[in-house]
């Protein structure tokens, strides 16, 4: 509603850009407005959508910081208080139970516990001394990379909201994750792969699945693509034997030609044209795909510095690999997922921090290392930013006496960031005194999103989608970048 | 927050008529109802009130104001002007900021406000407030839309345009003649056949079926086709998918074992008999609901309650006694979304946040189904009655096994340790008119009689929600899009209804008409609104007035849905197999699928290849195992209610048509059966063409055709020549490994190649999209 009023005659945002580009750089403006719609009220000539491409490569809005963007999501919440956030008074106060001034929901309605300090020892790493526990030894070596947010917090204690928040910037299910949000904005550079890729745990996926890669209520075009962790990453990548390049390209040319005279008898039809165009990208996939996660392109010194072939760190060893591929490849958006399915196959440490973040953190540690170790390496750590965290945080209490698990904690958690234009070695933000609750420098999730877009060249307040009566944003009407960690 | 034309047309009628009232007489104080309720409500009541009490002040009642809160009384009537209340207000502090934006009322609000207190706060004796009584700026309440009784609409007269006979059409041009724009012409007769077939059967007409319809010239000719694809069996089949989404259908429990789930393929074959039979809804809603209590319960009546055995049951809950209630929300959620299209469930916790639905009226539906077998038993069971409790040995059905049951407790927080009080089995406050409790259960009855209590409450013919919200889904699977978008969704976060009164007159009709369903059909596909073209001579111009065609001014392309296409494909090569019924069929999958899966390969043993070809709603649905071919094309979840699948296009899909062996395996059998019938290049072209696309190929199709058919034999005898040259000179042990079992080996070239062309126009958008 806001943007309709802020602009003159009742136009919107994005009209009175039009009007603005036509009259100076309307070039560059066309392919940033063509995506909604917005581009065929204006344009006259039909014609000019057939060569409409959702995910061309644009200009961004800012001058970018990286180019792309990796989120090792931590599925199922790992713990502020035994990871990233040092809360040496949690030993003082262990046994007792959190003043009951402090106001929470018990998600789920769990047994309340005892104040409980970390299950492994924090130690200093790098020059900065930024605290790591022993859960993440390697990942500590990289403390002079790391911008730890100690004090995020959410607006559902429930994973399955929580997650989308995190993916979306709202609980409810229905709108475009940041990735698609990314891709919209700034197009792919590299058509031959999708812009936007997703890599779940094998375990399974997360709860609430595809809302959490869905593109909501822009084209599915921004939605992110599922790579399998096993077997071909995409199903249906060949065909049957007999059908050679060739002759499938033969086929396409004949699709191609089949497909316009059918779209020349339909003007403006879109949804036709995205899909002649999808042949294209599908075809030119049959090799890219294969060949971005082909890791016997790798020397055997990489494979080892990422724990293939080795347990526990197999899978995300090679998921970390294949996205520094897909970074290399000018995908825009990775997210790899730690932990899926239910509980404890995922970081929900009910039952035990110990048992479950000593097993999901092995999994993790040495992979996630080797990816700052190799990116920084090849030059291409200034270019990407690395995220890392779960949907919210853990409660500093234990759930009952002697119970060595921890609940949901929506009001203060810790994520990192790490890679291009941010300030390695520091923390920002603080919780309270015994890890519960953020009580300064808050960072909501939407403050997350706002400086992540903006790393990638993106506002969160001018990149808007026009649906329904209203320009849509990620962060909505919140959100801000945190300029104070940012170089 | 959201721009809802709807809810600014209530707001703004609100704000004219308050200050209509106030504008005159400044010193005298306002009227309570028309300024302080809806500013009380708007600004103050969602944190001050019974359900949540900040600062332990509720502004419910005047006593409860005048006794205040933590802070002391709120107002103080020897100097009101300095009242506790006007502070905080006047410092900013009330409301308190959300989200970092401060929330400071008007100066506007101020103003009435202070001029209420210094009158020494007026309340009329006895009123108390509710927060659900009306709409505010961040929920509906009572006097919601959608909540409203269903009055039937005057059909409007138009201006400038003809009035047409369908009064659906005079809803549409109405609109439509308000923006000027002009609707779209009439599709031709091929492209509406073309389009009814699939609408109704989701299958494709043949040729020789769009050729008897072009010839038909009789003023009768639509709704004959219309009338005899409706009373034909695969018309059930059709739209039986669309409910089965609705009621989170499944063959198997889902989670770590899936088990299967015996005889759920009853209640899918009762659903297609329904439709068929134009079972009238409020009965098709009933039955499943209380086919078990009904008087003339029967083996049929049972069955539909399997309705209330689709959701997932987890054998192996993390806390049994918790997981009572996690079925209890299924059954809560599966019921108001599919039948009334509101969200209950969000009120187990606490009052719905959006909606005026209360943690108590979660309860009061959720109390329906606590005589059920809701508890954990015998595993065996699959949280289903016992065959003897249920009277029936071989059908998945519902029934109570311990009525009348114990109290159901409300839950403080959804939480079980905390037990409030006993709820007292009623329907929901949203519609005061038709909230009574349920009468308790019947002398001698078997069964507590809350669920048939409840589909009465529902079919009710006065009810504001269930004969729209049907409506509605009709319009939705008709058109594309529903005159509400968001069909599960009613309430405050609904889509508004694009056209309100068409609905409203929709909704009537269908009750008048005693809600046959097979009537509403006809009713829509003989308006000129469903019969328009979907290509518009004006498009680009009236893109810029509705950009989302939501005034229908031409009919929007649809996708062919993953059943529709697969059972196509499967129609166009002739190998459709239309048996009806009976247990489904688990497709074959390909192993690279399997193999991704947790459960692997082991788990899934595909029917014999003579099951293989039935039409795609009797594929066996296993929660864990959905066919990738069917997701890849928007295939919803079977875990929830789905009311609308989402319409994408992904490369992924174009991978899937490129190279599943399932689209290759059409296409060389439809050419095996062209090249049995036709030996020149010419003829099988033109064959290929009418029954693919049920057409001839143009002349530059027909050649692009025939030059496609000589670069493919070509390519395809130059690989066979390479291949056996490899052959010969290869150890046998690895032409052993190279053997492919497929047909295609056994293909000669010049099949292959025309296997190639119908391999691409099954790939075309021509196939796919239904104009």
């Amino acid at each position: 509603m806001t943007n309709h009023h802020s602009f003159p005659c009742g136009r919107s945002r994005r009209e009175f850009v039009w009007e603005m580009g036509a009259g100076f750089a309307g070039l560059a403006l066309t392919s940033l407005l063509s995506n909604d719609g917005f581009f065929t009220r204006h344009a006259a000539a039909e014609e000019s959508q057939r060569a409409l491409n959702p995910t061309a490569a644009k200009k961004p809005q800012l001058k970018p910081r990286v180019k792309s963007c990796i989120f090792l999501m931590m599925n199922g919440a790992p713990s502020q208080v035994d990871t990233f956030d040092y809360k040496p008074e949690l030993e003082k106060y262990a046994g007792k139970q959190l003043p009951a001034d402090k106001k929470f929901t018990n998600s789920g309605g769990r047994k309340m516990g005892y104040l409980t300090p970390a299950w492994r020892t924090f130690r200093p790493g790098g020059e900065s001394g930024l605290l790591v526990s022993d859960y993440f030894p390697k990942v500590r070596d990289h403390a002079d990379k790391l911008c730890v947010l100690n004090s995020c917090h959410t607006d559902s204690h429930a994973h399955g909201s929580a997650l989308v928040a995190m993916n979306t910037g709202k609980t409810l299910i229905g709108r475009p994750s940041l990735g698609s949000w990314c891709v919209y904005g700034l197009g792919t550079a590299n058509e031959s792969l999708p812009g936007y890729v997703v890599m779940l745990d094998k375990r399974g996926g997360p709860i609430s699945g595809q809302p959490n890669w869905s593109s909501g209520f822009m084209p599915a075009t921004y939605a992110g693509t599922l790579f399998r962790p096993v077997g071909d990453p995409i199903l249906d990548l060949k065909g049957p034997g007999h059908i050679t390049q060739p002759a499938q390209r033969e086929q396409l040319d004949l699709l191609a030609k089949i497909n316009q005279r059918h779209l020349d008898e339909r003007p403006g039809g879109q949804e036709l044209a995205a899909r002649i165009n999808s042949y294209e990208l599908a075809y030119r996939m049959q090799t890219a795909t294969p060949d971005a996660v082909d890791l016997t392109q790798e020397t055997a010194q990489t494979l080892k510095m990422y724990g293939v072939g080795e347990k526990p760190t197999d899978e995300y060893g090679r998921n970390c690999l294949i996205a520094r591929r897909l970074v290399e490849r000018g995908v825009r958006f990775i997210q790899l997922y730690s932990g899926g399915g239910h509980l404890e196959e995922t970081w929900d440490a009910h039952e035990s921090i110990e048992k479950n973040h000593g097993r999901h953190a092995a999994e993790v540690d040495q992979p996630i290392a080797a990816l700052l170790t190799d990116l920084a390496q090849r030059g291409m750590l200034d270019e990407t930013l690395i995220v890392w965290g779960g949907e919210f945080g853990r409660m500093p209490f234990s759930e009952g006496k002697d119970a060595p698990g921890r609940n949901h904690n929506p009001y203060g958690f810790s994520m990192w960031l790490a890679g291009g234009g941010v300030k390695g070695g520091t923390n920002y933000g603080q919780t309270d005194e015994f890890g519960f609750e953020a009580v300064q420098n808050k960072v909501h999730l939407h403050d997350l999103h706002a400086t992540i877009l903006q790393m990638m060249g993106l506002d969160h307040e001018r990149l808007t989608y026009f649906h329904q009566g209203r320009d849509e944003s990620l962060t909505d009407v919140g959100g801000r970048v945190i300029h104070d960690i940012l170089v | 927050m959201y721009c809802r034309p709807f809810y600014l047309f209530l707001l703004t009628s609100f704000l004219v008529a308050s200050l209509a009232q106030g504008g005159d007489t400044a010193e005298s104080p306002p009227d309570f109802e028309t300024e302080i309720v809806p500013l009380l409500i708007n600004r103050c009541l969602e944190c001050h009130q019974e359900q949540n009490t900040s600062g332990s002040l509720s502004l419910v009642t005047r006593q409860e104001l005048l006794k205040g809160g933590d802070s002391g009384s709120a107002l103080d009537l020897k100097s009101p002007l300095e009242s506790f209340l006007l502070q905080r207000v006047h410092a900013g502090e009330m409301p308190p900021e959300k989200q970092g934006q401060p929330q400071k009322l008007s100066a506007r609000e101020i103003k009435l406000l202070e001029r209420w207190v210094a009158a020494k706060a007026p309340w009329p004796p006895g009123r108390k407030i509710d927060l659900f009584e009306r709409t505010t700026e961040v929920r509906a309440g009572r006097d919601w839309w959608s909540l409203q009784p269903i009055q039937r609409p005057a059909i409007p007269k138009l201006n400038r345009l003809q009035q047409p006979t369908n009064p659906i059409d005079a809803f549409i041009l109405a609109r439509l003649e308000q923006k000027q724009i002009t609707p779209a012409p009439l599709a031709d007769k091929r492209t509406r056949l073309r389009r009814l077939h699939y609408d109704l059967t989701g299958l494709p007409p043949t040729l020789a079926q769009i050729e008897q319809f072009e010839k038909d010239a009789s003023p009768q000719a639509w709704e004959k086709v219309i009338d005899e694809l409706l009373d034909s069996p695969q018309y059930g089949e059709r739209w039986a998918r669309y409910w089965l989404d609705l009621v989170r259908y499944a063959d198997t429990s889902g989670y770590e074992r899936d088990q299967e789930k015996p005889f759920a393929w009853k209640y899918r074959d009762w659903v297609v008999a329904a439709l068929n039979s134009d079972l009238p809804y409020n009965r098709f809603i009933t039955e499943q609901l209380a086919g078990d209590e009904l008087p003339d319960r029967d083996k049929r009546t049972v069955i539909a309650t399997g309705f209330l055995r689709l959701g997932t049951w987890n054998d192996e809950p993390n806390d049994p006694q918790d997981y009572q209630y996690d079925r209890l929300e299924d059954l809560v959620h599966t019921t108001s979304s599919a039948f009334l299209a509101m969200t209950v469930k969000c009120a187990r916790c606490h009052s719905h946040k959006f909606d005026p639905i209360t943690q108590e009226d979660y309860y009061r539906m959720a109390s329906a189904f606590w005589a059920g077998p809701i508890a954990a038993r015998d595993r065996k069971l699959l949280g289903g009655p016992k065959p003897d409790e249920l009277g029936f040995p071989d059908v998945l059905g519902w029934t109570d096994v311990h009525a009348p049951p114990a109290p159901l407790h409300v839950l403080k927080n959804g939480e079980r340790e905390h037990p409030l009080h006993a709820v007292t089995p009623t329907t929901l406050s949203m519609i005061p008119e038709l909230e009574s409790p349920f009468a308790p259960q019947p002398k001698g009855a078997r069964t507590s009689h809350r669920r048939l209590q409840l589909a009465r409450w529902i079919t009710d013919p006065n009810h504001p929600l269930t004969a729209r919200v049907f409506v509605n889904r009709l319009w939705l699977h008709h058109f594309g899009e529903g005159i509400v978008r968001s069909p599960n969704n009613f309430g405050f976060m609904a889509d508004p209804p694009t056209h309100p009164d068409l609905l409203d007159w929709l909704a009537a009709e269908f009750k008048s008409g005693g809600w046959t369903i097979k009537r509403m059909h006809k009713l829509i596909l003989t308006s000129q609104t469903w019969q328009q073209s979907s290509v518009h001579p004006r498009s680009a111009e009236y893109r810029g007035l509705d950009a989302g065609n939501r005034l229908w001014w031409r009919a929007e392309r649809q996708r062919l849905d993953a059943e529709a296409l697969r059972d196509s494909m499967l129609a166009t090569s002739g190998e459709l197999d239309l048996r009806r019924g009976g247990p489904g069929f688990r497709p074959t999958i390909s192993a690279a699928a399997l193999e991704g899966l947790s459960t692997k390969s082991a788990a899934w043993q595909a029917s014999p290849p003579e099951e293989q070809n039935r039409r795609s709603l009797y594929t066996y649905t296993k929660r864990g195992l959905l066919p990738p071919m069917m997701t890849t094309f928007d295939l919803c979840s079977s875990t929830q209610s789905c009311g609308k699948r989402d319409i994408t296009t992904v490369p992924t899909q174009s991978l899937a048509m490129l190279n599943n062996q399932f689209v290759h395996s059409r296409s060389e059998t439809l050419a095996r059966k062209i090249l049995d019938a036709q030996s020149e290049p010419q003829a099988q072209v033109q064959k290929l063409w009418e029954r693919v696309y049920a057409r001839s190929p143009s002349d530059e199709e027909l050649k692009l055709s025939l030059q496609h058919l000589i670069v493919q034999s070509q390519h395809f005898q130059r690989d066979r020549q390479q291949q056996s040259a490899r052959q010969e000179n290869a150890l046998p042990r690895q032409a052993a490994s190279d053997s492919k079992p497929e047909a295609a080996t056994q293909m000669t070239p010049q099949e292959l190649a025309l296997a190639s062309l119908c391999h691409v126009l099954l790939n075309s958008n021509e196939f796919l999209y239904i104009d």
